[in-house]
């Protein structure tokens, strides 16, 4: 019978595993003993110089003097810091946001801070004074309370804690697992009474070690001064309510340091973190307040909204004089709108962006001709509309700005302001804020996921960065001329729309003719440029068409075997992807696509002794492709390379194929055509 | 890294921007004078900015007061003198800042609109080294991006104390064209002003009188804009420009004179006197370190250890702590300090262990540093810590928790130093790291398969100065910085991977590094059909072009003296042989030399490379010997030797 009760036995102890797994942290925040300055086999990459032991923040809704709910925020944090290389985290920066219109502000409570040194086997401790913690006003809304811990070396532990209380509810703390420096345990809790809802939106990689939600019940103690309570009260009253509440809890374990690689849009898109939008309010026995709303009541608010949408069904009459001498009369409608679209980009300066609002009514910017990007663009849409055109209000995000979501209606994710022309089923997006920008044409930064149409309803506007190719034809006809020494070339090439916009914007500060000789001097030793010319410079909405003429200078020697690279400066000579692993998606603004042409006629005198060979290879079979094509005839040599990708995000996991590729792509950029003397 | 500037960013000032100017009445008039069409081509030529006037005077009251008004008008030509319309201006608690305004017109000179006064923003202008600090800055904009357009601004500010002047540097940046520029200083009559001029054509400032006061004033007309050309000498030498500096001031509750270097010694000293009292635990520790040794270096070293131990750089500048050094005191309990308050500590631990040592001012900073050593004035940046032997002076920078003693790195070595002791200041020379120590001393023992895979382990010795550095990353990056460097630093095409590497640090007379690192590069050679091309030349390549030889104007100045030795050894796969090799190449210009050869035997290429460059300039009459030079090594430098494979074995 002992047989069968081990057995049990044994699948108790199996199930109890997981319940002996770490639920808390091993700091025991105040308390600080000689054992815990070495670290012991931990999982994390310590190079960084310092490692952050715990970091604890919770937040909890309690109720305040004013009559209402006071968020409080507690966060404490142990570091041990390994070497110079982390002093940085020593010094902290705590943010506290202070209302627009009035002077309520969030305060800061119960800062300590303290250094722990291990000297002689004793933990010495030294405390912050706090005649040296400063104040920094950041602007109109914040401020920083700024300070260092004193007596930082190599070694000491550092920690730190302080609360802020705050009665703003929108200002939920937000929690990043992960920073710059690696953290052995990360953890958030928060106690959300039922009154009130967010929606959590979490972000990263790293998996969560514990998350959980538990049901608390919970009585909240509201004060109501006399003068705010209704007249029936004679004196202050304090109202209890009770709710059930749910406390959340998130922990990360072993997290890693993050730290930005190239080819990323923003980092932001990429740490682990969490973070809180209120989406609702609801009182016992009172209605349910929305807050977030929906994707119409955004836009409705928005319409409404004297920075944003307030004046685009006004009668605008200020407008009329310019538009008649805009001569609209007759024209179909896509040339109307080109019309006032370059009315407005070539007479209005951009201040750069500042956000989806306007900055000052339509008509301001209309009579300064200056404004923000959202006021020039919703001048151009103004303009439009009065013009009997239909166009909308456009909101995005740029690519820095990291990726929005648009399972809920949050406003704060988006940053840049466009316009949208739309005839039957065409529809085109403007940005008048850009001098070296086309009819229908945006910047790369605005492709980064959805934008939102605002009209009566939302539309969800398509600007993915798959949505453009980055697209190039080079061309190149060589001949060899009557001096048998200098080889002739013409060179002709479409550029790519972004490559375009760029070579605008420094043809606009430096002038042609600075660009002009900038390719000239591209070209060195054998190699000269000449005769540069560039076409539609200020056609704006075609790429730039660069041709000019090129000569190889052979010098005298009588050359009996030559080598020529048939790519000339042309090609790719090093890898984009130097980096050898990659923790994070490599983020690529657009796809590419780029041909390159070349017709070469065969030096009088000489055969062909060897020639490249040809190849194709695909990248992830349908990501992206190469190729080389080299073929001969009796008296010309003629190449087609084309690189192509098809795709904008790549993983982790296949960042070594795309390095690869590129390897690939870059030798045979270098490989050569050796010529031979009869 | 060490790179901590941290003495008053004013300094800055006076030398590298303009803040002044003056009273004014005839506003209308100079209007219709702002239409671009009126200038001639003398000066748009070249230009995207024309400083229509500049009016900049000092009006100073006392040796502690003084006014400083500043009035000017740009005409922006392009987009790239945008940047000039930018008004901004620096200010804290001792130079208060008031009474801005500005107009903008058109390219025809009709005014457009003013300034209103809430469109002027005020930051915190608090540097990213700093904790804190009360620099702050006023800055407007009006723009404006229809040209060309005028912008005039007008401001006025008060020096309350005046340890510095500014300065006046009438062209301030390239393609800047100067109508008129006028710099004015009004003083008592009786006030001894100090100036230094450069590059005027009339030298002098004309002096008149009236009242009990004297008028100095300094002209600048109708000059055309210059373009910045690479290896040149900073502007300040190049163009017109006139340092001042008080003979006494005042400022707070200090007064001093600063007629020559040992008074602005002396005057340092009152800022920091009683400022090196430790407490008495540091004095004991200090005894307990040193009282077993008997030789003065062990004692300087082991204090330095300490020092680096126990504290770090932690930047706080309020009113007159841009100059004054906090106590020792305060860095004994706190951990940390800037520069004055880290040098200040080190000396008094030094004076509590019985050695002597100097508080040192420099001017800090990589590369060619412009420091007018005849012309007595406030012209640091840094602080460091010089203390006298008998042989081989010891250098200490203090705000660095890893370099080793006595060596400076190229932040402050090979420059002017003010050393200050009780008698004040002294001025001397950092030591000099020439091109013999600074070195680069590169082996690599390679193999290419059939494929062109390149297998290479490159071991390389960096000494002096060419390990800064990589030393700075050793001591204060991450794994992954440095990996990262390590993965990035070579340009060996099309990318490289490395497969293991390692550092020493090491110190003999002077720091160095041992670098060893393995990489492998896929198609490194490029093989097609029975050839294959090879550059032996794996990791050096130069590429320095000088693209402007033809219508240089200024001399060329190399300001980084260094040796770099390189030897290749390529073992190649059995059968080729070569078709076509590079000839050996030997230069050689008045500063600088260049040697490479490569040469194959049996089944190995063995490359040899040497550079070597000293500094000084070479007179811009004589550039093409410079660009005719590097362009020689441009060319050396990527040249292939041609393999070919004999196919009818």
């Amino acid at each position: 019978m002992k047989i069968k009760t081990l057995v049990p036995l044994l699948a108790m102890l199996c199930f109890s595993i997981p319940l002996i797994a770490q639920n808390k942290s091993n700091v025991n925040f105040g308390k600080v003993s000689i054992r815990d300055f070495s670290l012991d086999n931990v999982k994390v990459d310590t190079s960084y110089g310092a490692v952050v032991l715990a970091d604890v923040g919770k937040s909890v809704f309690v109720g305040n003097k004013k009559g209402y709910f006071s968020l409080v925020y507690k966060h404490q944090r142990r570091v041990l810091i390994l070497n110079p290389k982390g002093f940085d985290i020593a010094t902290v920066n705590i943010p506290l946001y202070k209302s627009r219109t009035d002077d309520r502000e969030e305060t800061l409570l119960d800062l300590k801070a303290t250094t722990y040194n291990s000297v002689d086997g004793k933990v010495i401790e030294t405390k912050l004074d706090k005649d040296n913690v400063f104040k920094e006003v950041i602007s109109k809304t914040g401020t920083l309370r700024k300070f260092t811990l004193p007596s930082v070396k190599e070694g000491s532990i550092i920690e730190y804690s302080y609360t802020i209380e705050s009665d703003f509810l929108f200002n939920l703390q937000p929690w990043k697992f992960q920073g710059s420096y690696p953290r052995l345990w990360s953890e958030y809790e928060l106690l959300l009474p039922e009154f009130f809802e967010y929606v959590f939106l979490s972000k990263g990689y790293h998996p969560f070690h514990i998350k959980d939600v538990k049901e608390k019940f919970e009585s909240f103690y509201i004060r109501v001064e006399p003068s705010l309570a209704a007249g029936v009260m004679a004196s202050a009253n304090t109202v209890a309510l009770s709710s059930n509440s749910s406390l959340s809890r998130w922990v990360m374990k072993d997290v890693p340091a993050i730290r930005e690689e190239s080819f990323t849009s923003s980092i932001d898109n990429h740490i682990s973190q969490i973070e809180f939008q209120a989406s609702g309010r609801k009182f016992p026995d009172m209605p349910r307040t929305d807050i977030m709303g929906n994707w119409t009541s955004l836009a409705n608010d928005l319409l409404k909204r004297p920075d944003f949408g307030a004046e685009l069904r006004s009668d605008n009459k200020w407008l009329e004089e310019t538009l008649q001498n805009l001569d609209l009369n007759g024209k179909d409608s896509v040339t109307k709108a080109k019309i006032i679209y370059d009315f407005v980009r070539k007479n209005y300066s951009s201040l750069g962006n500042n956000g989806i609002y306007i900055s000052q009514t339509p008509r301001e910017t209309f009579r300064t001709k200056k404004g923000y990007v959202a006021d020039l663009n919703m001048l151009l849409t103004i303009m439009l509309l009065k013009a009997g055109l239909d166009a909308e209000p456009v909101i995005l995000s740029t690519r820095s700005n990291g990726l929005p979501t648009d399972t809920y209606p949050l406003i704060n994710q988006y940053n840049y302001h466009i316009s949208k022309f739309f005839v039957g089923n065409e529809k085109f997006y403007l940005d008048a804020s850009s001098r070296s920008l086309g009819f229908g044409k945006l910047k790369s930064y605005c492709y980064n996921g959805a934008g939102v149409g605002i009209s009566l309803f939302t539309s969800k506007e398509e600007l993915y960065p798959e949505a453009t190719t980055e697209k190039k034809v080079t061309n190149v006809i060589m001949i060899n001329g009557q001096d048998k020494n200098k080889w002739t070339a013409s060179f002709s090439s479409y550029l790519g729309y972004n490559e375009s916009t760029n070579i605008r914007d420094e043809v606009a500060e430096k002038g042609e003719a600075a660009f002009a000789e900038k390719i000239k001097k591209s070209y060195t030793g054998e190699w000269s440029a000449s005769e540069v010319k560039m076409d539609d410079i200020e056609a704006t909405e075609k790429p730039i068409r660069m041709n000019y003429m090129l000569e190889v200078d052979r010098g005298d020697d009588d050359n009996n075997i030559i080598y020529f690279n048939p790519i000339l400066k042309e090609g790719l000579k090093e890898n984009y992807f130097k980096s050898m692993e990659r923790s994070y998606p490599v983020e690529l603004p657009y796809k590419m696509d780029e041909t390159f042409l070349f017709q070469l006629q065969i030096p009088d005198g000489y055969v062909i002794d060897e020639l490249p060979k040809s190849a194709k290879v695909s990248l992830n079979e349908t990501d992206g492709s190469f190729e080389y094509l080299i073929s001969k005839s009796a008296t010309d040599v003629t190449l087609r390379t084309r690189l192509h990708l098809e795709n904008t995000l790549f993983l982790p996991e296949d960042y070594e194929t795309l390095r690869e590729f590129f390897d690939y792509v870059v030798k045979k950029h270098a490989e050569q055509i050796v010529f031979k003397k009869k | 890294m060490q790179n901590k500037l941290c003495l008053k960013r004013n300094n800055m000032k006076t030398i590298l921007s303009l803040i002044l100017l003056v009273n004014f009445t005839n506003n209308n008039v100079v209007a219709q004078q702002y239409a671009a069409s009126q200038l001639p081509t003398s000066l748009t030529e070249k230009a995207s900015t024309v400083v229509r006037f500049n009016e900049e005077k000092i009006i100073i009251k006392n040796p502690g007061n003084a006014i400083v008004k500043r009035k000017y008008a740009y005409t922006i030509l392009n987009a790239s003198g945008d940047k000039h319309a930018n008004f901004v201006v620096h200010y804290d608690k001792l130079s208060p800042v008031s009474d801005i305004t500005g107009t903008l017109y058109d390219g025809n000179g009709n005014k457009i609109r003013s300034l209103k006064k809430n469109e002027v923003k005020d930051y915190s202008n608090t540097s990213e080294i700093s904790l804190v600090d009360d620099n702050r800055v006023k800055v407007h904009n009006f723009n404006h991006s229809l040209y060309p357009y005028t912008v005039e601004y007008e401001y006025e500010e008060e020096m309350k104390g005046i340890f510095y002047l500014p300065g006046w540097v009438p062209i301030f940046d390239e393609n800047v064209a100067v109508e008129k520029s006028n710099f004015i200083v009004e003083a008592p009559a009786d006030y001894v002003l100090r100036y230094k001029e450069f590059n005027l054509q009339k030298t002098g400032p004309q002096i008149t009188d009236f009242k009990n006061n004297k008028s100095y004033s300094w002209e600048l007309k109708n000059t055309p804009a210059v373009i910045d050309e690479i290896y040149s000498a900073p502007r300040t030498e190049i163009t017109p420009s006139v340092l001042l500096a008080p003979a006494s001031y005042e400022i707070q509750k200090y007064s001093g004179t600063m007629n020559n270097w040992k008074e602005f010694g002396l005057f340092m000293n009152q800022l920091n006197f009683n400022r090196d009292q430790l407490p008495a635990n540091v004095k004991q520790t200090v005894h307990q370190l040193t009282h077993q040794l008997t030789n003065e270096k062990d004692k300087v070293a082991i204090l330095y250890r300490y020092l680096q131990k126990n504290t770090r750089y932690i930047s706080i500048q309020l009113g007159l702590g841009g100059w004054q050094t906090l106590d020792a005191n305060f860095v004994a309990t706190n951990g940390y300090g800037d520069c004055k308050a880290l040098t200040n500590y080190m000396y008094s631990l030094l004076k509590e262990a019985g050695i002597k040592s100097m508080y040192s001012l420099i001017k800090a900073g990589e590369g060619q540093n412009s420091f007018v050593s005849d012309f007595s004035s406030n012209q640091f940046n840094h602080v460091i810590l010089c203390v006298p032997q008998p042989k081989d002076t010891i250098w200490l920078e203090c705000t660095s928790q890893t370099l080793q003693p006595g060596y400076l790195s190229g932040f402050t070595s090979n420059r002017p130093v003010l050393l200050i002791d009780e008698n004040g200041g002294t001025l001397a020379r950092t030591p000099n790291y020439a091109a013999d120590v600074n070195l680069q001393i590169r082996n690599i023992t390679a193999g290419i398969n059939e494929e062109g895979l390149l297998t290479a382990s490159i071991k390389t010795k960096y000494q002096a100065e060419q390990q800064d550095g990589l030393y700075g990353l050793l001591k204060q990056g991450s794994q992954s910085n440095i990996t990262e460097h390590v993965k990035t630093k070579f340009r060996i095409a099309p990318s490289y991977d490395v497969n293991k590497f390692t550092h020493d640090i090491g110190m003999n007379q002077l720091p160095y590094i041992d670098e060893s690192i393995e990489v492998t590069a896929r198609s490194y050679a490029s093989v097609s059909g029975k050839r294959m091309f090879i550059t032996p030349n794996i990791t050096s390549v130069s590429s320095i072009k000088i693209s402007d030889a033809a219508t240089r104007k200024y001399d060329f100045n190399l300001s980084f003296a260094f040796t770099d030795y390189d030897t290749v050894k390529i073992t190649i796969p059995a059968g080729y042989t070569p078709e076509s090799m590079p000839s050996a190449v030997s230069v050689k210009m008045p500063l600088a030399e260049y040697r490479s050869a490569v040469k194959v035997e049996a089944s190995q290429i063995i490359y040899t490379r040497y550079y070597k460059q000293t500094t000084g300039s070479i007179k811009a009459a004589d550039i093409n010997i410079a660009a005719q030079f590097f362009d020689k090594i441009y060319k050396a430098d990527r040249a292939r030797i041609v393999f070919v494979i004999d196919t009818n074995e």
